[in-house]
């Protein structure tokens, strides 16, 4: 890949990561068209009954054709101010049949079959596709379906052969300046980068503003009054909003999912950093990746379908379908990378004169390990706890799935049983029938939620980072 | 213009100089270049000033790194900034290109007139002025991508549109490089040895026809054989480039240079920070034969640094 | 001092009881690396024996069946083509990503706002998932409702994007900054605006690590649940004559969706409804993973690591 040296009446290839790039710009603009013709449909619709056509088939009509005629007809009118001609990849000039005939098959490809697949059903268009790239794999080269998608038309380089830049004369600052093309382009590419680099504030604030404002709304809402906070459960449908149950269940998960992950993590982590060989890592680091990579949702079902029957019900049979013990396993499996790899980071920090020190001293690896790296490494493994901690708590689907008591739920002090944090119950309001209307003091609570949840892990992320930053041992 | 090629058939004094290269302190290798016994006319030009440096300061945030420098670099010499480590040679070799703008702390005062224009002036911009004044770096750092590419990266750049492929040559052929890679332009650059890599980088810079070239140390990263390669070089492309060379290896600077510059760093009383300094500018025979000032006797004759 | 003749081999051998700590140690945190590697054997071995059942008699069926009410002929099909929108409309937002990363990494410098930049993405990134939800909920369901639909593909895609937002600035920031100096160096030694710099040696230097940021991303919006339940994803849904757009606007679901409410049915029959759609959703994360590790691969080589 990239640019072979050219020999001269050749054709000049750029490489294919920058004709993908060209390939995914015009995806974007494929996508902006069919934008816009949603939108004036959407428009329309409420005058004439709308377009009747798909929006986005619209728009592919016009990007196949774009592509089989205009992009050619550029380059034709283009190329001919330089005498050269367009050729394809392979170096043989090509006529515009050819060319459109092409490009109209990539569009079909690029565009079409992808929405085919959308509009219809997705898995037997992919196999499709997946088979027709085979083949054309095997008929026409290796490479040959990236470069139908990526675009076959090349150009040669306009111009004919360049000459070393001229060398001018320098007399006054004037001649110090640079052409406006390139700092345009420059000026430009700066101020759009700062732009979006401030979508990230741009979001923060709107959850912020957002969330604390509909929570207010609870607040003050008629119906509420704070007595309403104490009760037998929480029943938000029924007005009733005892925090404290899904304060209980939320510090039953997290405490059973620390009680986990601590151990293992930091036993992963001292494995890890002080006792396995290069080799040994390369087969255990991507093992707590794998295991960090596993959607929640998938957790969820485990521990409701191994945990709990193989797992607790042998132990105590008095355990239920879901219960918050069988949830609490489930986030400390989840929340085990996390401590592993924090904990680890910090622990390989720790400069390797510290420990030969206690080596030299006659100190063994498991005195090393525990009295040296451990206090060196301790503001590093307290941010790594703490994190897991706020994962632990900010953890939804698990206790959705496994703990049970979606509609409701009592207090409750036995693990054993069903219970509900503050995420789940969440969940559960959102995903209720009467959240359509958005209103009603039973779904604001879920803002109430929300704006609590958001103040403790934002407090729970700065007391990490303090901790970090504060006492760091100094090397 | 004429290209030259870079291997003179008349180099017998060349092999020598690469011999002795890994000499010691020998004063009688020290023969300076402008009384060059080799045949070929080394006497320094009177040209023009290419450069005028006055009441040079540059400061890193509150750090005082270099103080007072004045010099005057004249059209296709080589001048050498010699001098002890972390006495600001290659500080103020970066200020002849705005190079130290890139970095956030670095504040220059004092005046460097490029030809005449004061190339901090507000109106300059620095990405123009490094078109004309191109920088070789200490350790090659050549892009991660072909040989022609990289070559070809300045004038692609700069804006310069069509077939590069003769302005890629002519750059491989003054850097001495063609001949060893011109079967293989479409490989990597980073297969190559240190001493070709730093003769690519030196061909990459040529190739944006610059009309000096900053050196800060080409050689320090490289054997003497390829160090013996590239003083050759310098002294093939004097005639088309001037040319500042920042040098540890004083006698490097004897062998090349037509002017040279000795740096050395003052410790502050008050902060016990380094601060660079220029002693002497003159004649590299000068400087080498017959300093005036005696930290410069001290230095060549090897008495310290 | 101790009478040389009694050391012997036996006293220089650590004795047993002196060991038992470190024996003990070792035990309990290669215990722990067990356990690490049984949990995600446990997972995957749960669930592809769940799943074998029916994704043997009926794979095919399962993949391109919508859900139902009948066990039988449930499948997830739409949970297949609402995850690969909802991963499509991520994509679209990642150079907003990178863009933000760019900027922290080479245009800001050191003021409060690319503080503030980098510590609400920092803070972002710890915030719960199910409050993204609240906030697609306010924002891209109530709010833009014109645009998105109301309860619709969009507004969740819009949603995870955000979610996956902040992981995508920090992964390509470190990729960024990763990349050496010397190469940034001599881009502006030879005459590059900072952009250029940056989109010529810059970015395709830090590749790499960005498309891992990217797959983690896309990883992570196709495993994500808890946004989805609080903006409406339905198990099944008809589309009777809606064209594409309204599809599109209209009601929609995923995979995560599909496993939650298979998953939250208490007859047995749909375990295995559950767990195969679970591996679906696996394998689809894995070959994104795959495509990510050939396409590094392919770039680190080219780029000479």
């Amino acid at each position: 890949m990239g640019v072979t040296a050219p020999t001269a009446g050749v054709v000049s290839v750029p490489s294919l990561a920058s004709r993908a790039v060209g390939a995914t710009l015009e995806l974007v603009v494929f996508i902006v068209i069919a934008a816009a013709f949603g939108v004036i449909d959407y428009y329309l619709d409420a005058v004439t009954g709308g377009l009747g056509v798909s929006a986005f088939w619209i728009s592919f009509w016009a990007m196949a054709i774009w592509s089989a005629w205009c992009w050619p007809a550029a380059q034709r009118f283009a190329s001919s101010f330089s005498g050269n001609h367009i050729a394809m990849l392979d170096g043989r000039p090509a006529s515009t049949v050819t060319i459109a005939a092409r490009e109209f098959t990539r569009a079909g490809l690029l565009y079409g079959l992808p929405l085919l697949a959308i509009e219809t059903n997705v898995v037997p268009v992919l196999v499709l596709m997946a088979l027709a790239g085979v083949f054309i794999s095997r008929t026409a080269g290796r490479r040959a379906p990236w470069d139908l998608l990526a675009g076959t038309i090349v150009v040669e380089d306009f111009g004919g052969p360049a000459t070393m830049i001229e060398r001018s004369e320098v007399s006054s600052v004037a001649d110090l300046q640079l052409d406006e093309l390139r700092n345009r382009r420059n000026a430009v590419a700066r101020r759009v980068v700062l732009s979006l680099g401030f979508t990230s504030v741009v979001v923060s604030v709107l959850i912020v503003w957002n969330i604390f404002s509909e929570a207010a709304e609870f607040f003050s809402a008629e119906d509420f009054s704070w007595s309403s906070l104490q009760g037998i459960g929480w029943f938000p449908r029924r007005g009733i909003f005892d925090v404290w149950t899904l304060f209980i269940g939320t510090l039953w998960i997290t405490g059973i999912a620390i009680a986990l992950a601590g151990p293992v993590g930091l036993g992963v982590a001292f494995y890890l950093s002080e006792y396995a060989s290069p080799r040994v890592r390369q087969i255990i680091k991507p093992i707590i990746e794998t295991l960090a990579s596993i959607p929640s949702v998938v957790l969820g079902l485990f521990a409701l379908s191994f945990i709990t029957p193989q797992v607790l019900q042998p132990l105590d049979d008095s355990i239920g379908f879901a219960s918050l013990l069988a949830a609490g396993l489930g986030v400390g499996i989840l929340t085990v990378p996390i401590i592993a790899s924090i904990s680890e980071d910090a622990m390989r920090a720790v400069p390797t004169e510290l420990r030969e020190a206690s080596y030299g001293l006659g100190g063994r690896r498991v005195t090393t390990s525990l009295r040296v790296v451990f206090p060196a490494a301790l503001s590093g493994i307290s941010a790594a706890f703490i994190v897991g901690i706020s994962r632990a708590i900010g953890e939804t689907m698990v206790v959705f799935i496994a703990a049970g008591g979606s509609g409701g739920a009592v207090l409750e002090y036995d693990v054993r049983q069903e219970g509900q944090t503050f995420t789940a119950a969440m969940a559960s309001l959102g995903a209720g029938t009467d959240s359509v209307a958005g209103v009603g003091i039973a779904f604001q609570s879920l803002y109430a939620l929300g704006a609590l949840l958001f103040v403790i892990t934002l407090m729970l992320n700065v007391l990490s980072d303090t901790i970090v930053r504060r006492f760091r041992q100094v090397y | 213009m004429e290209y030259p090629d870079t291997r003179s058939e008349d180099t017998p004094e060349h092999t020598e100089d690469e011999a002795t290269v890994t000499s010691m302190i020998d004063t009688t290798a020290l023969t300076p270049q402008s009384v060059g016994d080799d045949g070929s006319s080394t006497a320094p030009l009177d040209g023009r000033d290419v450069f005028t440096v006055e009441g040079l300061n540059v400061f890193y945030g509150d750090h005082h790194a270099v103080s007072e420098v004045d010099l005057t670099v004249k059209e296709r010499e080589i001048t050498a900034f010699i001098g002890p480590s972390g006495c600001g040679k290659s500080t103020v070799l970066r200020c002849f290109n705005r190079m130290n703008d890139l970095i956030d702390i670095a504040r220059v005062d004092g005046t460097v007139r490029y030809h005449g224009v004061d190339l901090y002036d507000e109106s300059v911009d620095p990405v123009a002025v490094r078109r004309r004044i191109g920088m070789v770096f200490q350790k090659p750092n050549p892009f991660p991508k072909s040989i022609y590419d990289n070559v070809a990266y300045g004038p692609r750049v700069g804006g310069q549109r069509g077939n590069l492929d003769d302005v890629v040559e002519r750059s491989l052929r003054s850097a001495g490089l063609w001949d060893e890679v011109k079967d293989r332009l479409g490989e990597s650059a980073l297969g190559m040895s240190g001493g070709q890599q730093q003769r690519l980088c030196i061909a990459r810079a040529i190739a944006v026809n610059p009309d000096v070239l900053l050196m800060d140390e080409p050689c320090s990263a490289l054997d003497p054989i390829a160090t013996g390669v590239i003083e050759e070089l310098m002294k093939e492309i004097q005639s088309d480039y001037t040319i500042i060379i920042v040098t540890h290896n004083m006698q490097q600077a004897a062998r090349v240079s037509d002017r040279t510059a000795f740096f050395t760093a003052e410790i502050d009383e008050r902060s016990g920070q380094r601060r660079g300094k220029l002693v002497e500018f003159d004649e590299t025979g000068t400087i080498f034969s017959n300093p005036g000032d005696e930290r410069t006797e001290a230095y060549v004759t090897g008495r310290f640094g | 001092m101790h009478d040389r003749q009694t050391i012997s081999l036996d006293s220089l051998r650590a004795r047993r009881g002196d060991d038992a700590a470190g024996r003990l140690f070792l035990a309990l945190i290669t215990g722990a690396v067990l356990l690490a590697f049984l949990m995600v054997g446990a997972v995957g071995v749960d669930v592809v024996a769940e799943s074998w059942d029916l994704l043997s008699n009926r794979l095919w069926g399962f993949l391109t069946s919508p859900s139902s009410a009948d066990a039988g002929r449930a499948g997830v099909s739409q949970g297949i083509r609402g995850s690969i929108l909802i991963a499509g409309i991520v994509i679209l937002t990642f150079p907003i990503g990178i863009g933000a990363a760019i900027y922290l990494e080479e245009y800001a410098n050191d003021t409060w706002v690319a503080r503030l930049i980098q510590v609400t993405v920092r803070n972002l990134a710890g915030v719960p998932s199910i409050v993204y939800g609240l906030l697609g909920l306010a924002v891209f369901v109530n709010g833009l409702q014109g645009i998105t639909g109301g309860r619709s593909v969009i507004a969740a895609g819009l949603a995870i994007a955000v979610l996956v937002l902040p992981i995508v600035i920090i992964t390509s920031a470190e990729a960024i900054r990763a990349v050496p100096a010397p190469l940034r160096e001599g881009a502006y030694g030879l005459g590059a605006t900072q952009w250029e710099v940056i989109q010529s040696q810059v970015l395709p230097a830090a590749m790499p690590g960005i498309l891992t940021g990217t797959v983690l991303g896309i990883a992570r919006a196709l495993g994500e649940a808890a946004p989805l339940l609080v903006i409406g994803a339905v198990g099944f849904y008809t589309t009777g004559n809606q064209d594409f757009v309204e599809q599109l606007r209209g009601a929609f679901s995923a995979l995560p969706m599909n496993i939650a409410t298979f998953a939250r049915e208490p007859a047995e029959t749909w375990r295995g409804h559950a767990a195969a759609a679970s591996v679906v959703l696996l394998v689809l994360v894995f070959l994104i993973n795959l495509v990510a590790i050939v396409v590094r691969a392919r770039i680190s080589k080219r780029l000479g690591r």
